[in-house]
């Protein structure tokens, strides 16, 4: 039974990212790859100041918030100058440098990981409670993201996405929009990590690399991208579907390669069968 | 230290040579962005196969060299083929946008990547049981015999191309082909075909270099997406387009990190890395352009008045 809390926990974790990642890419139009980092760094927040200054949880979490927030607005202002391939590889570049930097400092914890982040609920109760609170919060999101994008600011969004030129000669700045939506999302991807990091207690590099890259990305792809409801669907499939082998009882060291291919092939029957994504978003294979 | 020329002499020498394989990488990779416009992350797995298939030559099979060499090329050139025919192609057909083509790539790279560490597991593996190599000391530097192997490899792959694309009518398909893909078509020129023979290309250039990456240490199924970086970094300071600059900026980048570790930590040197992508795409995002010299143009001399 706790592993299938524990598994429903996560599909709300990975539902606010998917769902910020879709504000950013789907919405916005912004190419970029690098939202596990501001994940790691929502996570690396909660827990140090969780560890360090034993401040309170919903105050750590929104630390991660903030610093998620200002580190995106770093990359946006520098990077966004950039479009397409260029922004992608440099997100990348981004993402992978500031994991290189997180590996090599001893203060988080190294290659190793950060340990011993203090549990807020103890007991029966933790893993329950805490699907309440980050169930509530992916719902919160997904609504939070649905009012924005359906009001006159998501108008506004998608004028520039898709006519960038025409919105600008109206006299709206796209550059302020793109840093804003970027922060936004990035900053709801911190949140995400301080759940993370509250829940598992544990964190590591490995855990925002490149392959989770691709799995946010997948999630919102599989799912569609540019609706709302897309990456809720993607997450939950993508999380639950190769965890059906769960029951196998097969090695670890064969089970975690046999769920990425689960995982890689069910993107790429997707990608091939259904390129508009599951709930038929924005045309992800137009060049347009 | 620091003013030690043999120990200077040492480092630029051990830096150019483990170049070498992110030169072939970086080769391969930039003529396959040059010709068919894309980041083809896909051949992070190629180099997977490439090497798993040597290692399963010469360690399970029981293959000698040359047997297992081209047992690994004809493997990476089926993989890179396939995925050309039947996933590049389909997306190229639908018009895909760039981000599908970045996804598709790099999902058929952990793909690929998966499946190896199913099959061979998470251990680091050589491709021989020793890794060490002679070695001969020239003016107080030490140089293997793997280094020679090494440079001569990379001389003899790099000159082959370049003869291959001034000398053969499809090496000037393919230039013609990265220069305007629809024009070349009007000139009866199969842009489908330029795209196999790119992939063939560089799925040799993948092999050859991961022999070489896999006579000198020990590679994980994960290893290649590190290395298809340094091939995306060679290639954006390069310059798109221009397949040997990329090669010359992956040597410079090797001895640029090779130097580091005299002034800082080797732990530090991936960062350094990453942090010259990031420059390299703000600052550089059409590579580094020297100012062409140019002859002044000859001035007349003056008539004389009168004459």
């Amino acid at each position: 039974m706790e592993y299938f809390l524990t598994i429903i926990v996560m599909i709300a974790i990975f539902i606010i990212l998917a769902a910020s990642y879709n504000l950013v890419i789907g919405y916005g139009g912004l190419a970029t790859v690098a939202h596990p980092i501001f994940y790691a760094l929502g996570a690396y927040t909660s827990a140090l100041l969780a560890i360090h200054q034993g401040w309170h949880p919903i105050i750590c979490v929104l630390a991660g918030v903030l610093v998620a927030g200002v580190a995106s607005i770093l990359l946006a202002l520098s990077a966004l100058r950039v479009s397409g391939d260029y922004l992608l590889i440099s997100s990348l570049g981004f993402q992978l440098g500031l994991l290189q930097v997180i590996r090599n400092f001893e203060f988080t914890g190294g290659a190793g990981g950060l340990s011993g982040i203090p549990s807020t609920i103890i007991g029966a109760a933790r893993t329950p409670m805490f699907l309440v609170i980050c169930g509530g919060l992916a719902i919160l999101t997904v609504m939070f993201i649905a009012w924005i994008v359906r009001g006159p600011y998501g108008r506004a969004i998608t004028a520039m996405r898709d006519e960038e030129l025409a919105f600008s000669t109206l006299g709206r700045n796209a550059m302020s929009m793109k840093v804003a939506i970027f922060a936004l999302g990035c900053g709801i991807a911190g949140m995400a990590g301080g759940l993370y990091a509250y829940y598992f207690q544990y964190v590591s590099p490995d855990q925002f690399d490149i392959l989770q890259t691709v799995a946010i990305l997948t999630m919102v792809v599989v799912g569609g991208m540019g609706t709302t409801i897309g990456p809720v669907i993607g997450a939950v499939i993508l999380i639950a579907v190769p965890q059906a082998i769960t029951f196998l009882n097969l090695p670890p060291n064969v089970m975690a390669p046999l769920q990425g291919i689960i995982f890689t092939t069910l993107v790429l029957v997707v990608m091939f069968l259904r390129p508009t994504g599951l709930v038929g978003g924005r045309s992800l294979t137009s060049s347009h | 230290m620091l003013t030690d020329p043999a120990l200077l002499l040492q480092v630029l020498w051990t830096g150019t040579v483990t170049a070498s394989s992110y030169v072939l990488l970086t080769v391969g990779f930039s003529l396959t962005q040059k010709v068919t416009g894309l980041w083809n992350f896909a051949q992070a797995g190629f180099m997977g196969i490439a090497f798993y298939a040597m290692y399963f030559a010469l360690n399970h099979l029981g293959l000698p060299l040359l047997l297992a060499f081209p047992f690994a090329c004809a493997c990476t050139i089926i993989a890179a083929l396939v995925t050309e025919a039947w996933g590049l192609n389909v997306l190229r057909a639908r018009h895909s946008s760039h981000l599908t083509f970045f996804i598709f790539t790099l999902i058929v790279a952990e793909f690929i990547i998966y499946w190896l560490t199913l099959l061979f597991g998470t251990e680091p593996q050589t491709l021989f049981k020793s890794i060490m190599s002679p070695v001969h000391i020239v003016w107080e530097i030490a140089i293997t015999d793997w280094d020679l192997v090494a440079i001569g490899m990379t001389a003899v792959f790099v000159a082959a191309l370049a003869g291959f694309l001034r000398w053969t009518k499809d090496g000037q398909f393919l230039v013609a082909v990265a220069d305007n893909a629809k024009l070349a078509e009007l000139y009866g020129i199969s842009a489908r075909r330029a795209y196999y023979v790119t992939a063939v290309i560089a799925a040799l250039f993948i092999t050859g270099a991961m022999y070489l990456v896999g006579t000198r240490g020990g590679i994980t199924p994960n290893k290649p997406l590190e290395l298809i970086l340094n091939a995306v970094i060679a290639t954006l300071l390069g310059g798109m387009g221009r397949v040997f600059m990329g090669a010359l900026a992956s040597v410079v980048l090797a001895l640029i990190q090779s130097y580091s570790v005299l002034i800082m930590s080797s732990r530090w040197q991936n960062l350094l890395l990453y942090g010259f992508l990031f420059v390299a795409i703000v600052i550089f995002p059409r590579g580094i352009h020297f100012p062409k010299w140019r002859k002044r143009p000859v001035v007349p001399a003056a008539v004389p008045p009168g004459g």
